[in-house]
């Protein structure tokens, strides 16, 4: 037994991949659209997506569709498009963390990318020499180039052959010895050599110089490399200095479009620079406004360049998020620019890639918040308008030594633009937790997120979201299953609906038209309950209740089939020809109906074994006369599916034994994603609540391939629907859940809806409508699904400022939420700065809400809010903070001493300036909750020397991070009480845990230390600590020696304390060995033991053991700040680690990643990987060519089928 | 002595393809000055992280990463004056 892993493995899977934007570019990407219908090719954390912006004719829907998404297993760093001439569509460049560049392009075929070229220029990994920092491409699209922080630039040129295949060069190298580079860009020289800008600082005279004056001289230089294209290489052509404070630069068009050049954007002022014209300078305007600091400099952290038919503009963005847009006036004749305009354009959330598309779209992928995309209704082009937003660098002395005079704007709404598409995020992602506030069967996660006043308090649920159109009630009748029918077959909108009650032995038949009324004169029966109706052959309507069938003919006539004496039917199913009858004697009675009209009956009744519970006849299939299967479930716990062919009627092909008595049934045809062929699939509600889906096989009608999913509590019954043109199942249980085909994925995806219970639910088709009706709570619901392309609803309350902490009230659902921003105005000092007249106080808070807030350097506005995400939906209390003070943790504490009462703790630091190394002070607040924890009202405050960042609730008391100690504190009347400090970790206490007594302590840079308090003697005894300096962020305890956390750099880790420690620290008393254990190398006695590792690519800030469904087995979900959110599902068995470490490994070599980054690597990026399977990377087997799953399948000893089950499987069983 | 010549063009190449490589008289100064530049360098080629210390600061990311790179120039002071 060589192969035995003693430790816990676990399978790591992405839940909702990250939202924030690393770079973004507009390209044509797609062949065959029109070169104006322009794609987004965005890249984000470690996946690549390309976007679509589709709009209706009429521009009344926009929508932003993701066409393709592809994990690329390395972290993209930035993304290029361009066009070689000649060809119709645009090479997509990614470059990576890998030491390669590929060249992309999008398959449409297989809906993914395909890689090109990839050619490796250096180590692999984030290095300040290797390449790929910068990326910058040709605008004629004949090279591009990547370049590194220090040292390293290389080219790569491209070319076309005559067959139409791209070609790439070997790499030319531009290095500098020693020098910095601040920024790239390609400059347009026409059809001239290439060329590429860059700005650079050298620094071997700063280095060497111990007097610091080469430092002060230090310059920044504007270098042109020039490729030359017929000499094959890369020359350093021109030089020279520029303002020191650059820190971005953008090629000007050049040839026939404009005088080239570059423009230089440094602090407060925009340079137009070129080596063959003259240097042009403008002012950044800055804002006006009674909380607008006069003094403060702006830059430019954002923009892109728009060119069409001779004319050009830039769009240039500042780090308040205004953007600027920038025209050159250039002389006639010559390309010697004259003039440059700003004029101030909107205001947008700040913005990591400004896009504009040839359509009129702009697309903001913003760094924090909603990604948006805006439609242009006016390019600001007339000058009378706003004329003082509008400014010129006329008279401005482009000598960067020379004082400039600042220009100031007045920002607004949005004037010019409106936005279109609000595609919502979830970065910055602060906090999460998984919490059930509502009783509902799944738990919601509850996050902080956002920053500034664009926080939100989100809740967020698994499943898709449903627009009710109408509710009304239905009065006193249990109503318990409806249909909706057609007159005709040829109908294209239902005319009936049936309601029956079983309770009430009733049926209500509505007929459909402009409006839903109750048909008095119907021949359908009403004094009975309906099992089923059915509009069956041209246009005979079926109505089956327990004494007999009822069919009412075209021309009215009415048909009674009497069940035979002393039997009733408890079950039935129809198609368009074939009614399958069950008979509480356990017989089947089955009716062909004839072209006539009329129903015909088998005389052979074959009996099963046990009563029947549910049937089902699949659909006709287009084109054919009769189904060829039928599924019967009995009480003995069995279905059998029978043949209904006239030819072999009613001969039973296959049996299957289930957990429990079946349900509900439906046959239902769909799309098997992998073979894209119609597969006949079975779907099985059982009484215990559970969801089966099994494929029936065309010929021997045997049973395969069985999914099994728990939905809730109640019994499961099935509704088969169509939602968005494809056929689907609606599978009710304690909530109704929504089985189809994913559009872009098109996996089978079974989502809940985000409504009540529902009993029964059938299709709604009117004039108007097209969507669905149900059964729910004594009403009866039309609704529909908008979009079932997400696969989270969330609904949120708007917050003041970035959240840092939250915490929940244990009785109430109240959350508690600590806000700060840094560098920003106070409330206080804000409302003493603004005017004292009513209505301007409103408007402008009002446009704050558009423009965020004012920025003060230095200054920290900060507050807490309780907040009620559920019956209020809204914040409950606001405490504004003073004195320059920021909140940065809370937790809600029952204190023993005062009769458990719970109050409100919250950590604040004073004058912070982080990055700065400068010791700032802290505070703790208690505040005394009121009116069912909606109300705060402060008791105290007590100072402390060090910023608090952590604290919670330790035994009735009070435990808090202070600096590297942590204290213990109970409540007093005027401050709080210190009872026990030791000392913990050696820098600083972060995050902060415990179980039973013993406390677990998260370092800001030193890991993690378990400590032991010792009631009896009141101690703190430091007993584990770590050998791995881990910048803690957040951490949590899995178990009482296990705990989980994530660091800084994106790793995730589970330690372990050593068996013989936690021994030593349970022993009574203070006289034990631990106290007198001696320190091992000036930590704590022992050592944590490194269980797993794995690198995420995203800062963990929340991590939690909790289970995610109901019913679902407990997994460690996290959260990391860039709208990640994760899980980690602990393997149970041996053999399942096995066989997904031997994918892994093949995924690994038959599917290498997209950007050329080993996967091992990259997962273990600081740390090897231990103890964990990437999960995403085994989910990629569904997606690879049949042929690849073949021969993985082979090499694993497995069928494609059932690796593909267990992939799915793993995922849905815990998860969604 | 063939050998040692060897290693020591060996290291010299070395010293001049990687940045960073010691030598037998790497002064502290040299030697955090590169470790620095090193972390510098990473702060920005690791979103997240940039992502990270930007909402700390109250900074767009561009500031950050800007400010970042301009640390680069001279990370940890000036060097020692050397005596003669």
């Amino acid at each position: 037994m060589a192969n035995i892993q003693s430790t816990q493995a676990f399978y790591s899977l992405t839940l909702e991949a990250p939202s924030a934007p690393t770079a973004a570019v507009i390209c044509n990407a797609i062949p065959g659209l029109k070169a104006s219908d322009q794609q987004i090719f965005e890249a984000r954390g470690q996946r690549i997506y390309l976007h679509r912006i589709i709009e209706e004719n009429d521009r009344t829907v926009i929508k932003l569709q993701t066409i393709a998404e592809q994990d690329v297993f390395g972290i993209v760093r930035g993304v290029a498009a361009f066009r070689i001439p000649g060809t119709t569509m645009d090479q997509l460049v990614v470059s990576s963390d890998s030491g390669r560049v590929v060249l992309l392009n999008y398959d449409p075929e297989r809906n993914s990318f395909k890689k090109v070229h990839q050619e490796t220029f250096g180590k692999s990994g984030i290095r300040r020499t290797v390449p790929g920092q910068y990326l910058a491409s040709d605008p004629r699209g004949r090279c591009f180039m990547l370049a590194s922080t220090e040292k390293n630039k290389v080219v790569y040129i491209v070319n076309r052959n005559s067959e139409g295949g791209i070609l790439i060069s070997s790499p030319h190298e531009a290095n500098q010895w020693a020098s910095l580079t601040f920024a790239t860009c390609a400059v347009d020289t026409g059809w001239e050599h290439p060329i590429f800008a860059a700005l650079e600082v050298d620094y071997t005279d700063s280095d060497s110089d111990p007097s610091g004056d080469a430092y002060a001289a230090r310059e920044k230089q504007l270098v042109y490399y020039t490729v030359d294209l017929g000499l094959n290489h890369v020359v350093k052509s021109w030089s020279d200095t520029v303002d020191y404070t650059a820190n971005m630069i953008f090629g000007v068009p050049g040839g026939s479009d404009g005088p080239s050049g570059v423009l230089v954007c440094c602090e407060d002022r925009i340079y137009y620079r070129h080596d063959k014209n003259n240097p042009l300078c403008i002012a950044i305007p800055r804002r006006t406004g009674p909380t607008e600091d006069k003094e403060r400099k702006r830059q430019i952290v954002a923009g892109c360049l728009h060119k069409a038919r001779g004319t050009f503009f830039f769009l240039l963005q500042t780090e308040d998020g205004d953007v600027f847009k920038l025209t050159m006036e250039i002389q006639e004749g010559t390309s010697q620019p004259l003039e440059m305009t700003l004029k101030y354009y909107e205001t947008y959330p700040v913005a990591r890639q400004i896009v504009l598309s040839k359509k009129g779209y702009l697309y903001v992928s913003a760094e924090n918040g909603n990604n948006k995309l805006y439609h242009i209704d006016d390019l600001a082009e007339r000058p009378e308008v706003e004329p003082h937003n509008t400014f010129s660098s006329d008279g401005v002395s482009s000598d960067p030594q020379e004082p400039i005079t600042p220009t100031y704007f007045q920002p607004r709404g949005l004037k010019y633009t409106t936005l279109a598409v609000d595609s919502p995020s979830s970065h910055p992602l602060m906090r999460t937790k998984v919490d059930n506030l509502t009783g509902e069967d799944a738990p919601q996660i509850y996050a902080i997120q956002g920053t500034g006043n664009k926080s939100v308090f989100k809740t967020i649920r698994h499943g898709l979201d449903v627009q009710e159109v109408i509710s009304s009630s239905l009065g006193q009748i249990p109503y318990d299953n409806l249909w909706s029918l057609k007159h005709r077959s040829s109908d294209e909108t239902h005319s009936y609906l049936l309601m029956s009650s079983t309770y009430a032995d009733k049926t209500t038949i509505l007929s459909i038209g402009d409006e839903v009324e109750t048909l008095e004169d119907s021949s359908f029966l009403s004094n009975r309950a309906t099992v089923t109706a059915q509009q069956m052959g041209h246009a005979t309507l079926v109505q089956v209740h327990a004494r007999g069938v009822h069919s009412i003919l075209e021309n009215g006539a009415i048909n009674e089939w009497p069940s035979p004496s002393h039997r009733t039917i408890v079950a039935a199913s129809a198609n368009e020809r074939q009614l399958l009858l069950g008979l509480s004697s356990s017989e089947l009675a089955f009716f062909f109906m004839g072209d006539d009209g009329v129903l015909n009956q088998l005389e052979d009744m074959p009996e099963m074994s046990g009563k029947v519970t549910a049937l089902a006849v699949g659909r006709t299939p287009r084109g054919q006369q009769q189904a060829k299967y039928a599924v019967v479930g009995c009480d003995d716990c069995t279905i059998r599916v029978l043949s209904i062919e006239l030819d072999s009627p009613l001969e039973a092909r296959s049996v299957q034994a289930l957990s429990a008595v079946p349900t509900s049934l439906e046959v239902v045809e769909m799309i098997d994603p992998s073979s894209k062929t119609t597969v006949t699939y079975v779907h099985i509600g059982l009484q215990s609540g559970l969801y089966l889906r099994a494929v029936i096989d065309e010929v021997t009608g045997e049973l395969g391939e069985v999914r099994t999913k728990f939905l809730g509590a109640k019994p499961t019954r099935l509704f088969s629907v169509s939602v968005n043109e494809q056929d689907s199942v609606l599978a009710c249980s304690s909530r109704p859940w929504l089985g189809y085909n994913h559009p872009q994925t098109s996996l089978y995806t079974l989502a809940p809806l985000v409504t009540g219970q529902l009993e029964a639910a059938s299709n709604f088709k009117s004039d108007e409508l097209d969507c669905l009706c149900a059964i729910s709570d004594g009403n009866l619901m039309i609704f529909s699904v908008p979009s079932i392309e997400g696969r989270l609803s969330s609904s949120t309350v708007d917050l003041k400022y970035t959240p840092r902490s939250m915490s929940r009230n244990p009785w109430f659902p109240v959350w508690y939420v600590a806000q700060a921003d840094g560098n920003t105005l106070s409330e206080a000092t804000k409302q003493s700065l603004l005017s004292s007249k009513p209505s301007e106080r409103e408007e402008a808070t009002e446009l704050e809400q558009h423009i965020g807030l004012s920025r003060a350097t230095g200054h920290w506005a900060s507050c807490i809010q309780a907040i009620d995400p559920i019956t209020k939906q809204a914040v409950t209390a606001t405490i504004e903070l003073g004195d320059n003070e920021a909140a940065l943790c809370c937790s809600v504490v029952a204190f023993e001493s005062k009769d458990w009462e719970v109050y409100l703790a919250v950590g604040t630091g004073q004058h912070l300036t982080p990055g700065s190394g400068k010791q700032s002070s802290g505070f703790v607040h208690i505040y005394k909750l009121l009116e069912d924890g909606q109300q705060m009202e402060l008791l105290h405050k007590t100072p402390f020397d060090f910023p608090i960042y952590a604290l919670m609730a330790f035994q009735g008391r009070l435990a808090i991070g202070v600096g590297a100690d942590v204290f213990i504190y109970d409540l007093g009347l005027k401050k709080l009480l210190r009872k026990a400090r030791g000392a913990a970790v050696p820098n600083q206490v972060v995050s902060l845990d415990h179980q039973g007594h013993r406390i677990i302590c998260g370092d800001v840079s030193e890991s993690l230390t378990y400590l032991v308090y010792k009631p009896k003697h009141n101690r703190l005894i430091p007993f584990v600590d770590d050998t791995i300096q881990r910048w803690t962020t957040s951490m949590t305890m899995l178990d009482y020696e296990t705990c989980a956390g994530g660091d800084k750099f994106g790793n995730l880790w589970v330690v372990r304390c050593p068996e013989q420690a936690s021994k030593e620290s349970d022993e009574d008393g203070v006289g034990g060995y631990i106290v007198n254990e001696r320190s091992y190398l000036g930590g704590a006695p022992y050592r944590l033991e490194l269980r797993s590792h794995f690198f995420t690519n995203d800062i963990p800030m929340s991590l939690q053991r909790t289970n995610l469904v109901a019913g679902g087995q407990e997994l460690l979900f996290w959260s990391g700040l860039q709208g990640t959110m994760g899980i980690f599902i602990p393997f149970l068995s041996r053999e399942d680690v096995d066989f997904f470490s031997q994918l892994e490994q093949q995924l690994r070599t038959e599917a290498p990643p997209l950007a050329g980054r080993d996967h091992l690597m990259y997962r273990g990026y600081y740390v090897p990987v231990k103890g964990v399977i990437d999960g995403d990377l085994c989910e990629q087997f569904l997606n690879l060519t049949y042929d690849k799953k073949q021969q993985i399948a082979a090499e694993c000893d497995r069928s494609v089928k059932e690796i593909e089950r267990k992939v799915v499987e793993m995922r849905t069983r815990v998860a969604f | 002595m063939a050998d040692k010549l060897r290693t020591q063009q060996q290291l010299e190449s070395m010293q001049n393809k990687f940045i960073g490589t010691g030598h037998a008289d790497t002064t502290r100064h040299e030697w955090t000055s590169n470790i620095a530049r090193d972390s510098y360098s990473s702060y920005q080629g690791h979103v997240p992280l940039l992502h990270y210390m930007s909402i700390g600061m109250g900074m767009p990311m561009e500031k950050v990463r800007a400010q970042c790179m301009e640390k680069m120039v001279l990370p940890v002071g000036p060097a020692p004056a050397v005596e003669e």
